[in-house]
C-alpha cells in the first residue's frame, strides 16, 4: 500500500464519510467485537453445551495447554500456514504474469485454474484422499507402470501427511490469487511496458523491479486473504484426513469445531479461540507497525 | 528478444521463440496438474458403483452411465424427500444475489471512505474489522443467533443476507481499500478542487475505475456465499435453505450407504453456477481502465 | 328453454350429490398436527425408512414436515441452534446416550411421560435404553432403533479362498482366521482409519477380550483400578495386534470404502455397525448368501447396545404438544418399528413384535436381545461426549503411534478422570 498523502491534512472532518462508515462500525461493534468478548466471558466459565454462568479462572486455559492434541495443532498451523501462503503466492503470481502474455484461450485456462475455487471441498478432499492414497491412487499407478519402488503414501504418514493437505489446498487457492494478481498486472500502464521496451530493459528485469512493487496491493491483498485461510483451514482437513491418522494433521480450527459441537464443550472451545486470536494478533500488530513507520517514512513520491 | 511479443498491435504467434514455448509448456503442466481431479471426478460420476468399488480410481468406465446425474439432479434422497438438490436452486439465488450486492456495496464504500477520507477513528475500526475476520466462523454462531432473535430476523431472508454481509464485510472492505490506496490520488484532488463531495467523487469517478476489483471481489462473494452451508442453515429458515443443503445432505452422511458417483455429480452442478461466473467475467479482466483516466 | 332447464337441473343435482357426499368427509377431518422434524437421516436405505415413521405418522393424523440435515453432529448442533433462537423444531434425533444430558439440565425439553407409560416402556424396552432416555424419573426421549456398533461381517468368497469353513467361536480362532486370510493374499480386516471408527473396534475388543464386566467397571463406573489392571493391559495389546492384519492404505478411509472391500471379496472381515448392511443391499448382496455377519465370539458374547432416539423440544403451544406426543406413539408403535427397522438395518427397541421379515442378521439381533444379560450399554450412554471424545483421542494415538501399552493405559487412566 502506499499513502502518497500526507496524512495530516486529510482529517479534516466529512459528516458523509462518517454515516457511510456506520454500517461498519455497527457490524464491528456488535457482530465483531461482542463475539471476542462473549467467546472471553464463555473461556473462564465451564460451559457445556450451553453457556454457564460460573467463573473457573484459567482452568480451560490449562487443560487448553495440557492438551497434546492442541499444541499440535498449532504447530500443523505454522508448519501449513508458511507453506501453503508461499506456494498460493507463488504459483498465483507464476500463473497471472504467463497467463497475461496473451496466450491462446486465456478464458479458458482462467477458468481451468480458478475451477477448484468454485467446488465444494467436502467432495473435492475425497477425490485427494482417494489420489494420494497408496493403494488407489497415484502410487498404486506408479507402480502400475513399472515403477515398484515408488513411494508416495504421504497421507499415512504422520509426519508428512500436513504436506498433502499443503497440496490439496494450494491447489484450491492458487487460482484466487491468480485472478487477484491478473486483475493487478491489467491495471498497470501500456506505457510502462512501450517506456521498457524502448529502453531495452530484458523482459524479467521489468517484472522483477517495475512490476512486482507496483503490484504491492494486489500481493498484500493476497497475502491477508491467504492468512485468513490459513487460520480457518477446516474442510480440506475433514474432508481428507479427518484429522488424521491419529492427530498427525490436526488443526485449531477442527480442535474448536470438536469441542464446540460433538464434544459439547464450548467453555474449552472458547478458550482455544481465544488463543487463536491473540496468536494472530500477535503476529500480526508488529508487522502492521513496522508497515505504517515504513509508510510513514516515505512521505510522497 | 521477445519484444514482438510485447507489442499490442501484432497478434499472438508471431515468433515460437523458446520463451513462448516455455509460457506454454508451464501452462500446460499447471493446467494438468489442477485438471486432475476434474478427471477423477468427472470419470467416477459415470460409473455405475460396482466399478467404484473395485477402487481403480483413473480408470475410464466400462459401462458408462448418465444416471448418477439425472439422479443428483432430480432423485437423490436428501431425508425424506428423494428429489435431488435442484429445490434448492431458487433458494440460492435469492440468496446470493442480494448478499453478493449489498457486501460489494458496503465493502466499497468502505474502502471508499477509509482510503480517501479517513475519519478519526476508522483506521482503528478496519483494524478490529481484521481481526474479526480470524475468527472461526462457528464460535460466532451462537452470539449471532441471540442477536438476530432479539431482532426478530433469525431464520429469515433479510436476515441470512445480513449475515452474509457482515461475514464478507472484512474481506470486501480489505478489497476495495487496498484497490483505491493504489490508484493515482490527483484524480482525487482533481475532482475535490471541482467541488465534488463524498457520494459524488464515489459514484462518478471512483466506482466507474473499480471494474477490476468489482469483478474479483464478485468472484470471491458469488463462490463463497453459493457454497455456503453453515450459515445458510443455521440462520436463513426453513423455506429458504440454499442448495448446499440438499448438497450437503446427498454427499455426506454418518451410518447411511454412500453413492460416490452421485456424490460428484451433484458438486459438479452446484458448483456450475460459479463456474460460469468464472467464464463469463473474462471480458472484464481488461487492460488499462484506470491508466486510461489518468490520460484522460 | 326445456333443455337448460334440464341440464340446469343435472347440475344441481350433482353439486348437491357432492355436497352430501363431502360434509360427513369434511366433519370427521380436524386439521392435521403439523410437525417440523430434524434428523440426519439422508442416504437412500434411510430415506427409506425414515418414510416408514412419516407414514405412520401422517396416517395417524400428523402432517410430517421433514427438515433433514445429514452429518450426525452437524443435525445435532443445529438443533440446538434451532432451540436458541427461538425456531425449534417439534421433534430432533439424537443418539440414545449423554448427548441431550445438557439441554434436559435447562429445561428445554418436554417430556413424554403419558406416552410412556401408556405404551409400557418401562416393561418392553431393554434397560439400557431406558437409562439413557429417563432423567430424573422422566422420559425425555423416544427411542426408535438399536443399533450394534460391533458386529462382525465377512465376505463368504475370501472365507472360502482362505480355506475358513466356520465363523470363529473365540478370539484365538479370529486371530488364527485372519492368519489364513492373510496368507491367502486377502486383506484380512477391512478397516477405516478414522477416530470413530478405530473406537467402535476398539469397544467390541474390550467387550469380547476384556468381558462385560471389565468394560462396565471402566465405563460406567470410571474406576481406576480397574484401567490400571493387567486385564485392561491386554485388552489394549490385543487391539493393537489387529493393526498388523489392516491394510496400508487404511488412514482415513470412509467406512463405506472399507465395507466396499468385503462386498468385493478384496478384504475378509469388517468390524462395524449393522448400518453396513445398507452398503451390502446396495450392492445386492443378501445376509447369509454373498456376506455372512456374526455378533461376537461364542453363545455369550456381549451385544453392545446404542441406538437413535428423538427429543422434544419444550413448547406450550397444545398442537405442538399433541404433535410430539402423536410422534412418540406412533414411532414406538410395533407396524412402524417393524417396517423401519426392516429398511434401516436396526433392530426394534421393543421385543414384543414380528420380526419374520427382517434379515439374517436382525434376527440374530433380536434373539440375542431377549437375554439381558448380553446386553452391554455402549459407551456415550455411559459418559459424557466430552470424555467420550478424550478416550478416542488417547484410543487413536495408540493405534497409530508406537506406543506402549502400559503409557496408553496411563493416558486412558487420565483421560476418563476428567
Amino acid at each position: 500500500m502506499s499513502h502518497v498523502n500526507k496524512p495530516a491534512k486529510r482529517r479534516r472532518f466529512s459528516l458523509a464519510a462518517n454515516i457511510a462508515l456506520l454500517p461498519m462500525a455497527l457490524t464491528v461493534l456488535f457482530a465483531y467485537l461482542g463475539t471476542m468478548l462473549w467467546t472471553m466471558r464463555v473461556s473462564v466459565s465451564s460451559s457445556r453445551t450451553f453457556p454457564a454462568d460460573d467463573f473457573v479462572g484459567a482452568a480451560q486455559y490449562v487443560r487448553l495447554f495440557n492438551n497434546e492434541r492442541w499444541l499440535l495443532s498449532l504447530h500443523n498451523l505454522l508448519v501449513y500456514g508458511v507453506l501453503f501462503i508461499i506456494a498460493c503466492m507463488v504459483l498465483g503470481f507464476l500463473l497471472a504474469v504467463f497467463i497475461d502474455q496473451k496466450v491462446a484461450a486465456e478464458g479458458v485456462l482462467r477458468t481451468v485454474f480458478l475451477y477448484p475455487y468454485a467446488m465444494s471441498f467436502v467432495a473435492t478432499g475425497l477425490v485427494w484422499q482417494w489420489m494420494l492414497n497408496p493403494e488407489l491412487g497415484i502410487q498404486e499407478v506408479l507402480h502400475k507402470l513399472g515403477f515398484e519402488q515408488a513411494r508416495f503414501d504421504w497421507i499415512i504418514d504422520q509426519d508428512m501427511v500436513i504436506y498433502t493437505v499443503v497440496i490439496a489446498t494450494v491447489w484450491q487457492a492458487s487460482g484466487l490469487v491468480m485472478a487477484l494478481m491478473l486483475s493487478g498486472l491489467r491495471g498497470i500502464d501500456e506505457e510502462i511496458w512501450k517506456a521498457a521496451r524502448i529502453d531495452g530493459i530484458p523482459r524479467w528485469r521489468v517484472y522483477a523491479s517495475i512490476v512486482l512493487p507496483m503490484l504491492g496491493p494486489s500481493v498484500s491483498t493476497a497475502f491477508v486473504l491467504l492468512f485468513v485461510m490459513v487460520v480457518k483451514v477446516y474442510d480440506a482437513v475433514v474432508a481428507m484426513t479427518q484429522g488424521g491418522p491419529g492427530t498427525a494433521s490436526e488443526v485449531p480450527a477442527k480442535f474448536i469445531m470438536d469441542y464446540l459441537f460433538g464434544r459439547a464443550n464450548i467453555g474449552l472451545a472458547s478458550a482455544a479461540s481465544v488463543v487463536l486470536l491473540t496468536t494472530v494478533l500477535a503476529i500480526v500488530v508488529p508487522v502492521y507497525f513496522v508497515r505504517n513507520r515504513a509508510g510513514k517514512g516515505k512521505a510522497a513520491r | 528478444m521477445t519484444a514482438a511479443v510485447m507489442n499490442p498491435a501484432r497478434r499472438r504467434r508471431s515468433r515460437w521463440t523458446p520463451a513462448r514455448l516455455g509460457v506454454y509448456a508451464f501452462l500446460l503442466c499447471a493446467a494438468l496438474f489442477f485438471l486432475l481431479p476434474l478427471y477423477v471426478m468427472l470419470v467416477t460420476s459415470v460409473k455405475p458403483m460396482a466399478e467404484i468399488r473395485l477402487g481403480t480410481l483413473f480408470a475410464l468406465p466400462v459401462q458408462a452411465t448418465l444416471e448418477p446425474w439425472s439422479m443428483a439432479w432430480q432423485s437423490a434422497c436428501t431425508g425424506l424427500e428423494c428429489k435431488g438438490i435442484r429445490g434448492g436452486f431458487w433458494n440460492s439465488v435469492w440468496i446470493v444475489v442480494p448478499s453478493t450486492i449489498l457486501s460489494i456495496a458496503v465493502g466499497a464504500v468502505n474502502g471508499y471512505a477509509l482510503s480517501f477520507w479517513r475519519p478519526r477513528g476508522a483506521s482503528l475500526l478496519f483494524a478490529v474489522l481484521m481481526m474479526g475476520a480470524f475468527i472461526p466462523v462457528q464460535v460466532m454462531v451462537y452470539p449471532l443467533v441471540r442477536l438476530l432473535a432479539m431482532a426478530h430476523l433469525f431464520s429469515s431472508l433479510p436476515g441470512i443476507i445480513l449475515i452474509h454481509t457482515i461475514f464478507g464485510m472484512p474481506v470486501m472492505t480489505l478489497l476495495f481499500r487496498n484497490y483505491y490506496a493504489a490508484l493515482p490520488q490527483e484524480l482525487f484532488k482533481a475532482a475535490r478542487i471541482d467541488g465534488g463531495g463524498f457520494w459524488r467523487i464515489f459514484l462518478q469517478l471512483m466506482l466507474p475505475m473499480s471494474t477490476p476489483v468489482i469483478v474479483v471481489a464478485a468472484i470471491m462473494q458469488v463462490t463463497g456465499i453459493w457454497n455456503d452451508f453453515l450459515l445458510g442453515i443455521v440462520f436463513a429458515g426453513a423455506e429458504h435453505l440454499p442448495m448446499t443443503v440438499q448438497l450437503n445432505n446427498i454427499i455426506n452422511t454418518s451410518t447411511g450407504e454412500r453413492l460416490y458417483n452421485v456424490n460428484m455429480a451433484a458438486t459438479i452442478l452446484t458448483s456450475m453456477v460459479p463456474l460460469g461466473l468464472y467464464f463469463i467475467s473474462g471480458r472484464w479482466f481488461v487492460r488499462g481502465i484506470a491508466s486510461g483516466a489518468v490520460k484522460g | 328453454m326445456n333443455k337448460t332447464n334440464k341440464t340446469a337441473g343435472a347440475i344441481a343435482l350433482a353439486l348437491a350429490a357432492q355436497a352430501a357426499l363431502m360434509a360427513p368427509a369434511m366433519a370427521q377431518n380436524p386439521a392435521p398436527l403439523k410437525a417440523t422434524v430434524i434428523h440426519w437421516w439422508t442416504s437412500g436405505g434411510e430415506s427409506a425408512a425414515i418414510r416408514q415413521f412419516a407414514d405412520a405418522y401422517n396416517k395417524a393424523g400428523g402432517q410430517w414436515i421433514d427438515q433433514a440435515i445429514a452429518g450426525a453432529d452437524q443435525s445435532r448442533a443445529t438443533t440446538i441452534n434451532r432451540i436458541v433462537g427461538g425456531n425449534a423444531p417439534v421433534a430432533a434425533q439424537f443418539n440414545t446416550s449423554q448427548q441431550f444430558r445438557d439441554i434436559v439440565d435447562q429445561g428445554l425439553l418436554n417430556n413424554i411421560d403419558d406416552v410412556a407409560i401408556k405404551g409400557n416402556w418401562d416393561q418392553i424396552m431393554p434397560p439400557s435404553i431406558l437409562n439413557a432416555i429417563k432423567v430424573k424419573g422422566h422420559f425425555y426421549a423416544a427411542p426408535v432403533s438399536i443399533h450394534m456398533p460391533a458386529w462382525f461381517f465377512y465376505s463368504k468368497a475370501a472365507f472360502k479362498k482362505a480355506g475358513i469353513a466356520d465363523e470363529p467361536k473365540t478370539w484365538d480362532e479370529f486371530l488364527a482366521d485372519l492368519a489364513r486370510l492373510k496368507a491367502a493374499g486377502v486383506v484380512p480386516l477391512a478397516f477405516g482409519g478414522q477416530v470413530w471408527q478405530e473406537k467402535i473396534t476398539f469397544d467390541a475388543i474390550f467387550a469380547m477380550v476384556g468381558g462385560q464386566e471389565l468394560y462396565l467397571k471402566v465405563y460406567r463406573d470410571r474406576d481406576q483400578a480397574a484401567v490400571k489392571s493387567d486385564a485392561f493391559k491386554q485388552v489394549l495389546v490385543a487391539f493393537k495386534k489387529l493393526r498388523g492384519f489392516t491394510d496400508a492404505g487404511a488412514p482415513g478411509r470412509n467406512w463405506n470404502d472399507a465395507t466396499a472391500m468385503v462386498i468385493t471379496g478384496k478384504a475378509g472381515v469388517q468390524i462395524m455397525g449393522d448400518w453396513a448392511k445398507g452398503e451390502f443391499s446396495a450392492a445386492k448382496q443378501t445376509a447369509g448368501k454373498e456376506f455372512g455377519c456374526f455378533p461376537g465370539f461364542g453363545p455369550k458374547s456381549p451385544y453392545i447396545v446404542a441406538g437413535d432416539a428423538f427429543v422434544f423440544p419444550k413448547s406450550s403451544n397444545v398442537d405442538v404438544i399433541k404433535a410430539q406426543k402423536l410422534l412418540a406413539t406412533s414411532m414406538t408403535s410395533p407396524a412402524a418399528q417393524v417396517a423401519f427397522s426392516e429398511r434401516k438395518g436396526s433392530i426394534p427397541i421393543r421385543g414384543d413384535v414380528d420380526d419374520s421379515t427382517l434379515d439374517l442378521c436382525a434376527k440374530q439381533g433380536i434373539a440375542i436381545m431377549k437375554d439381558k444379560s448380553r446386553q452391554l450399554p455402549n459407551s456415550e450412554m455411559l459418559t459424557s461426549p466430552d470424555t467420550n471424545g478424550a478416550l478416542q483421542d488417547v484410543l487413536t494415538n495408540y493405534w497409530n503411534k508406537n506406543q506402549s501399552a502400559d503409557d496408553a493405559q496411563k493416558a486412558f487412566a487420565s483421560a476418563l478422570k476428567e
